[in-house]
């Protein structure tokens, strides 16, 4: 019997070392009815990708916490919000990204909760999809109470807030950043736009201008300087158009397929998706594959 | 990969200052998260009643609950009492609110300041698990190393370490505590990254209420 | 303890020896004599009236409910003792709910008044409950079109095209069987309902009464909502112009 070879253990994989491997000792419990050309690792924990669930270490052991979502699958990314004159603007891609895969490009990532009120969301989506069933269901029991009036925008987000945080509480955060946009009529002097965000951990504030993940560096400046909250539509439109555009440039993952939302007096209304004019003529980008052998 | 915290540390800075006859209390406004500015706009502090303030540097999430959890008190202890909850009450049960959360705390670092019942202004410092200590003056938050010394320099209050034990409010007018505390905060933004866009100072007084004052700082 | 079945109506849990459970029965009454209740099924969408005597000259009008939104689909109105039907909304609402949640698609009608049914019935099996002295008169609009159930204490649920319950239930079921229901809208509709809820009035007490009406139908997007009030009093109002108008030429005819 060839003795025990002592290779480290993230070497030890392929079919090539089999010969180094005992069949027979503990450790590998499925090799006995295999034939002997047959590569089975001898101690399964021990080697990448290979899984026996008694010893896979993403499993629940004994006195450790239990394990929640540590991290997301399927994300989107900034979600942007500015007030203008008269109400809010909200806007975002439709990417669902599975890490660096553009795997989903039709994803609705802005919602409309009732009249007053948007809610739009960045990081895992099916999380996301959560919020949405609630938030349906807490517009449906608001209708039922048949009292004339309607949750406004900063109600919604101060039970976004409780979710958010309670969620944290429990170490098995929504994966989210949430933006709610809205105006709220109840005000006595006339129509109030309002801007919030909420965190995974609950952190949360208001805002003339919001944007998540990327946007917060990328689109926050263009706000900081060219957004007021006495702005045209037009003029909020096309700051909208240009932020989202420095988003499409810079941001990896990210698609040119848009989605607008706008709140005001007259209520919700969500764009069809659309696409922004870009320019890639740059010297550079004119053909990428020029100094790239076997590129096409 | 690092395990996923339930914590952040949103940074800002917070002042409470304690004169015979007045209190300040101050805090910067910025959100910050790691290296971005969420928002140069929030209030970190909680006006319970005319009386007592809160001020809570530390994580955002958690600062919200806690400055919920004790209106809610405040109010039902007004409505079972038919008084407003005093300074050093309110001070208590910051403490035992804290100490409640031992084993996963609120990860705030707070003053509670205001008046006590000789109309003297009052300062409890503590930290994030509750302990706590009545003082004349203090400094929590991302910028407490930058202005502590300072306050300890310049306010010329008498030492706690003194025996027999002296009222530890500080000598200067409300006038001068509220340019020590302006001078603390242009100075701390100068250093601190996270202490920025502006301040809110409170001023406290028997006979004027609460007063508030806003004093822009560095943007960048 | 005389004749045949008494001493039989005590307990839920035992019959009569003719095979009737009587205080299942007596719940029923509770329903019977409480205030009348109307639905009504058009082709465009269903109709709920209610109507209430004012109790007190001191009650806010509107404050004594008894027509209840289920869901965005569906409504309710609870004849009988106001308190055991709003027992029977508050699980529809939960079962609407609920429903929604697992299988992400309005609840139908027919699950949901069954469902109710089941509900009523349980509390008709244990000598510790109580049967329910209400009923559930349900209007809905879901993929099959309008809807009006009847679910009762009892435990039977069927479905109508018009149907009455409460005092007087006798009469209006007579005038409901005269109209074309299946040819009329439920703007149509509304006049003739509230012209049943006023003919049967108890013309000798002097009291006022209140018409509660709710309504869904294309017209209000497939939403169970209120009518609104001006439309609800116009509505009211041609009803009893139209009432007085026959009766006059009634006594036309007898002069």
């Amino acid at each position: 019997m060839i003795p025990h070879c002592q290779l480290p253990s993230h070497i030890a994989t392929g079919p090539h070392v089999s010969p180094f491997v005992s069949h027979n000792e503990a450790g590998a419990p499925y090799g006995d009815h295999r034939s002997e050309d047959v590569h089975v690792p001898a101690n399964p924990a021990s080697v990448p990708f290979a899984v026996a669930p008694s010893t896979d270490k993403g499993e629940v052991a004994m006195g450790e916490p239990r394990k929640h979502t540590t991290t997301p699958y399927v994300t989107g990314n900034s979600v942007l919000a500015i007030k203008y004159k008269d109400g809010v603007l909200m806007a975002c891609d439709m990417l669902g990204a599975y890490g660096s895969t553009k795997r989903y490009k039709s994803v609705q990532r802005i919602i409309r909760v009732n009249d007053t009120t948007i809610v739009g969301a960045s990081g895992e989506i099916s999380d996301f999809q959560y919020i949405s069933n609630l938030l349906e269901e807490l517009m449906t029991q608001d209708f039922c109470y048949d009292d004339g009036c309607t949750m406004t925008p900063s109600e919604i987000h101060a039970y976004l807030c409780r979710v958010m945080y309670n969620r944290r509480n429990k170490m098995d955060p929504l994966w989210n950043s949430l933006v709610v946009a809205g105006v709220d009529k109840n005000g006595k002097e006339g129509n109030k736009s309002f801007i919030g965000s909420v965190g995974m951990l609950g952190t949360s504030y208001t805002d003339s201008h919001v944007a998540t993940s990327f946007g917060n560096y990328l689109s926050r400046p263009l706000f900081r300087e060219f957004q007021r909250d006495d702005m045209s539509l037009e003029e909020a439109v096309s700051l909208m158009q240009e932020a989202l555009r420095v988003l499409f440039y810079r941001d990896k993952t990210s698609i040119n397929k848009f989605v607008l939302a706008k709140v005001d007096g007259e209520g919700v209304a969500i764009s069809k998706p659309f696409a922004l004019d870009t320019k890639w003529d740059f010297k550079a980008f004119m053909n990428p594959s020029k100094h790239a052998v076997g590129s096409w | 990969m690092s395990r996923w915290s339930p914590y952040d540390l949103n940074g800002g800075t917070c002042i409470a200052i304690g004169g015979e006859g007045y209190c300040i209390v101050a805090a910067s406004t910025r959100l910050s998260t790691g290296f971005s500015i969420l928002t140069a706009d929030k209030s970190m502090i909680l006006e319970v009643n005319d009386k007592c303030l809160i001020a809570s540097a530390g994580f955002d999430g958690d600062r919200s609950q806690l400055h919920k959890v004790l209106t809610f008190r405040s109010e039902n202890y007004e409505h079972f009492h038919k008084k407003p909850m005093s300074c050093p009450a309110m001070a208590q049960m910051l403490g035992n609110t804290l100490y409640y959360k031992r084993f996963f705390p609120y990860y705030t670092f707070n003053l509670c300041a205001g008046l006590d019942d000789q109309g003297r202004g009052c300062v409890y410092t503590y930290d994030a698990i509750g302990s706590h200590e009545r003082v004349g003056y203090s400094c929590q938050g991302s910028g407490k190393d930058l202005v502590q010394p300072v306050l300890d320099n310049q306010l010329k209050a008498p030492s706690i370490l003194e025996l027999p034990p002296k009222v530890a409010v500080t000598s200067l007018s409300q006038a001068e505590a509220i340019e020590t505390v302006k001078i603390a905060f242009s100075a701390a933004s100068e250093r601190d990254i996270y202490t920025g866009d502006a301040v809110e100072i409170f001023i406290l007084t028997p006979e004027h209420g609460v007063q508030k004052e806003i004093l822009p700082l560095r943007r960048d | 303890m005389s004749g045949v079945g008494s001493g039989y109506d005590l307990s839920v849990t035992t019959f009569s020896p003719e095979g009737r459970v009587f205080q299942t029965e007596y719940a029923g009454k509770a329903t019977d004599n409480g205030v009348p209740c109307v639905g009504v099924c058009c082709k465009d969408g269903a109709i709920l009236a209610v109507e209430k005597p004012e109790e007190t000259k001191m009650m806010l009008p509107n404050s004594n409910r008894r027509i209840f939104t289920v869901s965005r689909h569906c409504g309710m109105a609870v004849p009988g003792k106001l308190p055991d039907g709003r027992q029977i909304v508050s699980r529809a609402q939960q079962e609407a709910e609920n429903y929604k949640r697992f299988y992400g698609e309005t609840i139908p009608t027919k699950v949901l008044t069954d469902r109710l049914a089941n509900f009523c019935h349980v509390f008709s099996l244990y000598w510790h409950l109580r049967p329910l002295g209400s009923a559930a008169l349900t209007a809905s609009f879901d993929d099959d079109g309008p809807h009006v159930y009847l679910s009762e204490t009892n435990g039977v649920s069927y479905r109508y095209y018009g149907i009455a319950v409460g005092k007087g239930r006798q009469g209006i079921k007579t005038e409901l069987e005269r109209m074309k229901l299946d040819q009329m809208t439920c703007k149509e509709a509304l006049k003739a309902v509230c012209k049943c809820l006023i003919k049967q009035r108890d013309d000798s007490s002097n009291k006022k009464f209140e018409i509660e009406l709710a309504w869904i139908s294309e017209e209000t997007g497939r939403e169970f909502v209120r009518v609104p009030a001006d439309l609800a009093k116009e509505c009211e109002a041609a009803a009893k112009k139209e009432i007085e108008q026959e009766e006059d030429d009634d006594s036309d005819m007898e002069g």
